[in-house]
């Protein structure tokens, strides 16, 4: 394997093709090749001082540690008890196993069980 | 990362405007798009503008073409992983399936590279076989042949020794003499 040959005339004519390519680029093109070309050399935009991240950094941290030192510092509100369903189920089965609060329980006129109730607590028996 | 002052400025705009074209035919071939051939050569240029103005003007050139190719290959990349979430997409594999495409799935009738010269110019010849080529192989031919880098600015340029370079070199040209038929010599 010859490596270190001399150039060729595949390889110049190679050459030359691309060359001739990159020369003859359409209008539209190198304008755009132009364009990206000086908004490449122009300055870059700075960022103020003020709002690099090494000054932004320890400020969120700060800000971070105070959220979560408020969160666990606030008295928690008071939690409403979540009904879910489990009372109706005892009210249920505390029905079944009383004979007589299941006959009460079925009864259609309930106005008078509640008045029967109130006589009875009246008269003291 | 700082804006070139005044003088490198306007040596690195005189750079620039000689390489641009270059790079963007380098670029196309690899790439064979348009739009993603001059982001590539864009986003080149304002790497060598804000982090290399400063370092001296002969280390521009290997320095340019080594981001250059660095930014070409970050476009394949994303290319391949769009193009592979694409395809594990379960309606566009649907779509695939349900609509065979006929001429996709005709035997393949086009001309081989050697018939391309006569048929089709031999600069199309020319870069569809530079297409063909593994990526380090089109490499050092592209910046040795068409830019005109010596061997050592192409290792610097490819981050590789001398001796990488000239084998590359040497392949990539054998490959295309190959493809392109013994004739265009």
């Amino acid at each position: 394997m010859n490596m270190n040959h001399e150039t060729t005339e595949f390889e110049r004519r190679a050459a030359e093709l691309l060359r001739a390519s990159a020369a003859g680029l359409d209008g539209a093109t190198r304008a755009r090749l132009a364009h990206a070309r000086t908004a490449a050399l122009q300055p870059a935009a700075r960022t103020p001082g003020w709002l690099e991240f090494r000054y932004l950094a320890p400020v969120g941290a700060v800000a971070a540690a105070t959220l979560a030192t408020v969160l666990l510092l606030s008295p928690g509100k008071p939690v409403a008890p979540v009904n879910d369903g489990t009372g109706s189920a005892l009210y249920d089965m505390d029905l079944l196993s009383d004979a007589e609060a299941f006959d009460i329980a079925q009864e259609p006129d309930l106005g008078f069980i509640e008045w029967a109730a109130a006589q009875g607590e009246g008269t003291g028996g | 990362m700082s804006a070139p002052k005044d003088e490198t400025r306007r040596e690195l705009n005189r750079f620039l405007a000689e390489v641009e074209g270059k790079a963007f035919r380098i670029a196309r071939i690899v790439l064979r798009h348009d739009e993603d051939a001059l982001d590539a050569v864009q986003d080149a240029m304002l790497q060598l503008a804000r982090r290399y103005a400063a370092r001296p003007p002969q280390e521009w050139r290997p320095l340019f073409y080594r981001i250059l190719e660095n930014r070409i290959r970050d476009l394949q990349r994303r290319r391949m992983v769009r193009n592979r979430v694409m395809s594990l997409l379960p309606w566009r594999r649907d779509e695939n399936e349900e609509a065979p495409d006929p001429v996709a799935d005709a035997p393949d009738q086009a001309p081989g590279p050697a018939d391309q010269v006569e048929g089709m110019g031999v600069l199309a010849a020319l870069e569809g076989a530079l297409a063909r080529l593994p990526a380090r192989q089109r490499e050092a031919f592209l910046l040795r042949n068409m830019e005109g880098l010596d061997v050592m600015q192409t290792a610097a340029a490819m981050g590789c020794s001398d001796g990488s370079v000239k084998t590359h070199y040497f392949r990539a040209v054998q490959a295309l003499k190959e493809q392109l038929g013994e004739f265009w010599t």
